[in-house]
């Protein structure tokens, strides 16, 4: 190279040195001498503002004594970039994602068994309510700590059912009911007979977020006998069956139509904050957007109906912590957390978050400062000895999409449901055969 | 010989950021995707060698035949149309007349409206209660307006049509390639009395083919990895019963959402041999379709 081109060469990298050297720095400065804990959330917004507090409080106090900063990352599809992480060897030292993949990561070896950790933590884990921790354990394991739970319930339009002459406090009790009271509450424009104003209940996957799986539970059944899968069961057919006569009763058509042109969940143009839809199966963040688009609206919140009153299932879940293996910093990850799971500390961000305490003994100020007042009926649900979470299957992935397609199946009436459910039986039972050969082979290839 | 080492050097260093691309970004990655097609690999576990099993899985699998079928159909309807729609636009906009510039930027202005804000405004166009689609069928005369998103039998002619809006960009290729082609072969065929129609078939086309090929192949190319548009307007559903599922979203699940890096890599590889297969049927087609100017 000639001299010119050295200095050419430097002449072009020098920005690029520069820019490194004295460019953007981010925006909270660290201090020198911690250890710093990288956790990822998938909060952003007021929820990732909430949780930034708690952190920077923690930095500010516990952090500071233990020599300890943690530094708080909102990243969208955290469970996606926590796994390119660990496959890379360099993932977070605590992340949080949602229960519905534990199962999946721990049954991977993606995730640390916490009992250990926790014990010496000294969290004590006997004050939370047990479903929460149930859910947070995969094959007998402790492999995540709850951070902000909630349950499903029936929201259901009062004003609507004292108009359809149904008692506004009393809520369906079984299946049955529910769909007797949906056709009540159904309105069909005069001019046209086959158009809705008002949907008395809905079943589409778009209003109803993650939860198209869950309706055979409703029914005694499950999808998951911690071995093998079993959608094609009486339970399932009963679910289907219901779906199928609710849509007959109101015209699957018009129900669709009406289901077609609703707008987003999160939005003025939810038709259950709009008022064109009764009764939707919602979490208690609903309360949080009728709060903002409907301020008015009077509505109740009960536990959803059961085939029977007898047994009542109520579906739980939550947002976890998890440490994912190869993470550097574990002691310090547990300072981090044990300082996250004060009850203290934790229902402020589960009360900032709209959610329910996962204490069995929710702290004096937890109701009264929640800005949901239906709160308490989620908080007791959870407490139902018939509180279900997600189906803990390392394949639970496969089984949501191909139920997803079950339920389409079933609402668009384009297979009999029958056909549905043994088409979806059959491709889950070939996903579980087909993992459950890998990991015999893995687990032989190791003891070799 | 100092200095032939000292140029190697340079060119090396000067080219670098192309090579340790290439490298780093496309032949590894390339080479270890071909490996773990034949592996088990969760992302989360070392890859475990399984031979062909990824492959010879694909032939039973339901889901793969459905997208495979799903795919072809889009890729068939949607790339003859957009290439005869591109066409005729292109001479539309060739034709000089006022304000020319103006419909050139009203066709193109689209293409640069992010896939997934154009994804989200045509959910909206094709509202079957209040987009202004269904409204402009009742008034005439249309009572139900089709299910576009919501119906099977709608969904993938909902997203040809969505997928035309895309259109600006081959019409401007096509409109540059019309604008080559030298005037004195119309004034030859117009003295030998040739019509317009004519002279498009005999004129245009043929000079406009080799532009055709290109955006033939590209489409097919695109077509065959078509993905935003269904997984934004179908809120990453596989649509009413599967019938807007396509390869690349399949794809993208079974690495991402099923964690079957190994599987989705197989799916990859034979996505890449089909579009390969159909890029050289169309070379083969183009041989004698395909006139290129003597220079």
């Amino acid at each position: 190279m000639t001299v010119r081109s050295w200095i050419l060469t430097i002449v072009l990298l020098a920005p690029a040195a520069l820019l490194l050297a004295f460019g953007p720095q981010g925006t909270r400065p660290r201090p020198g001498g911690r250890t710093v804990i990288r956790y990822w959330d998938k909060w952003t917004g007021v929820e990732g503002a909430a949780m930034q507090r708690i952190v920077d409080r923690f930095n500010a106090t516990v952090g500071a004594e233990h020599n300890v900063w943690v530094d708080y990352n909102a990243l969208g599809d955290v469970d996606k970039r926590m796994l390119i992480a660990a496959a890379g060897g360099d993932p977070p030292d605590i992340a949080g994602i949602f229960d519905r993949y534990v199962p999946t990561y721990a049954d991977r070896g993606a995730l640390l068994p916490l009992e250990e950790f926790v014990a010496q933590a000294g969290i004590p884990l006997a004050d939370f309510k047990p479903i929460w921790l149930d859910i947070c354990r995969y094959d007998g394991r402790l492999y995540a700590l709850p951070s902000t739970p909630y349950t499903i319930a029936l929201f259901y339009n009062r004003r609507l059912f004292r108009e359809a002459g149904l008692d506004p406090d009393r809520p369906p009790q079984t299946t049955a009911e529910l769909i007797d009271y949906a056709v009540r509450l159904t309105k069909f424009d005069p001019s046209k007979k086959d158009r809705i104003t008002q949907l008395g209940f809905t079943l589409s996957p778009a209003m109803l977020g993650w939860w198209h799986w869950i309706w055979p539970y409703f029914f005694d059944g499950s999808l998951w006998d911690g071995q093998r899968a079993t959608i094609d069961a009486p339970a399932t057919h009963a679910a289907m069956q219901w779906i199928q006569d609710f849509r007959n009763r109101v015209g699957n058509e018009a129900a669709l139509r009406f289901e077609a042109s609703c707008g987003a969940i999160d939005s003025a143009q939810n038709p259950f904050l709009n008022g064109s839809l009764a009764m939707v199966f919602q979490g208690p963040w609903l309360a949080n957007w009728a709060r903002v688009y409907a301020p008015e609206l009077d509505y109740g919140v009960a536990a959803f109906p059961s085939v029977t009153t007898e047994r009542r299932h109520v579906f739980a879940s939550e947002d976890v912590f998890v440490i994912p293996r190869g993470a550097k910093h574990i002691h310090e990850a547990m300072i981090f957390l044990s300082f996250a799971l004060r009850q203290d500390t934790l229902e402020e961000l589960c009360r900032e978050h709209g959610k329910t305490s996962p204490f069995l003994k929710p702290g004096p100020d937890f109701f009264r400062l929640h800005q949901n007042p239906k709160i308490r009926i989620f908080d007791e649900l959870a407490s139902s000895p018939l509180a279900f979470g997600y189906p803990p299957m390392p394949t639970f992935s496969e089984a949501w999409t191909e139920t997803l397609y079950m339920v389409e199946t079933v609402l668009r009436a384009s297979r009999p449901a029958a056909e549905a459910i043994r088409m979806t039986q059959t491709k889950v039972s070939q996903v579980v055969r087909q993992y459950d050969e890998m990991s015999s082979r893995r687990r032989a290839g190791k003891q070799q | 010989m100092a200095r032939r080492s000292n140029n190697l050097l340079a060119g090396l260093l000067w080219t670098a950021p192309w090579w340790l691309g290439f490298l780093l970004l496309l032949a590894l990655p390339l080479a270890f995707s071909l490996y773990i097609s034949f592996c088990d690999y969760p992302m989360l576990q070392p890859p475990l060698w399984v031979g062909g099993a990824n492959y010879a899985e694909l032939v039973h699998d339901g889901v793969f035949h459905k997208t495979i079928s799903n795919t072809a159909v889009f890729a068939a309807v949607s790339v003859p149309l957009t290439t005869v729609v591109a066409i005729g636009l292109a001479l539309l906009l060739n034709l000089s007349v006022k304000g020319q510039a103006f419909f050139r930027a009203c066709i193109f202005v689209p293409t640069i409206v992010p896939m997934v804000a154009a994804g989200a405004i045509w959910m909206w166009m094709l509202n079957p209660d209040f987009g202004p689609i269904a409204n402009l069928m009742r008034a005439m005369g249309v009572d139900r307006p089709p299910l576009w998103l919501d119906s099977p039998d709608w969904a993938m002619g909902a997203l040809v049509l969505v997928s035309l809006w895309f259109v600006g960009s081959p019409v401007v290729i096509y409109l540059a390639g019309l604008q080559e082609i030298p005037e004195e072969l119309y004034e030859a065929a117009r003295m030998d009395g040739a019509s317009a129609p004519r002279r498009f078939w005999h004129v245009t086309l043929p000079s406009l083919s080799p532009v055709v090929l290109f955006n033939v192949i590209i489409s097919v190319i695109g077509a065959w990895q078509v993905f935003a548009l269904p997984y934004m307007m179908w809120r990453t559903r596989p649509g009413p019963d599967r019938a807007t599922y396509f390869y690349s979203m399949y794809l993208f699940d079974n690495a991402f959402n099923y964690l079957k890096m190994g599987y989705a890599s197989a799916l990859a590889w034979i996505q890449l041999l089909i579009i390969l297969v159909l890029t050289g049927l169309v070379f083969l087609v183009s041989r004698r379709m395909v006139h290129y100017r003597a220079a």
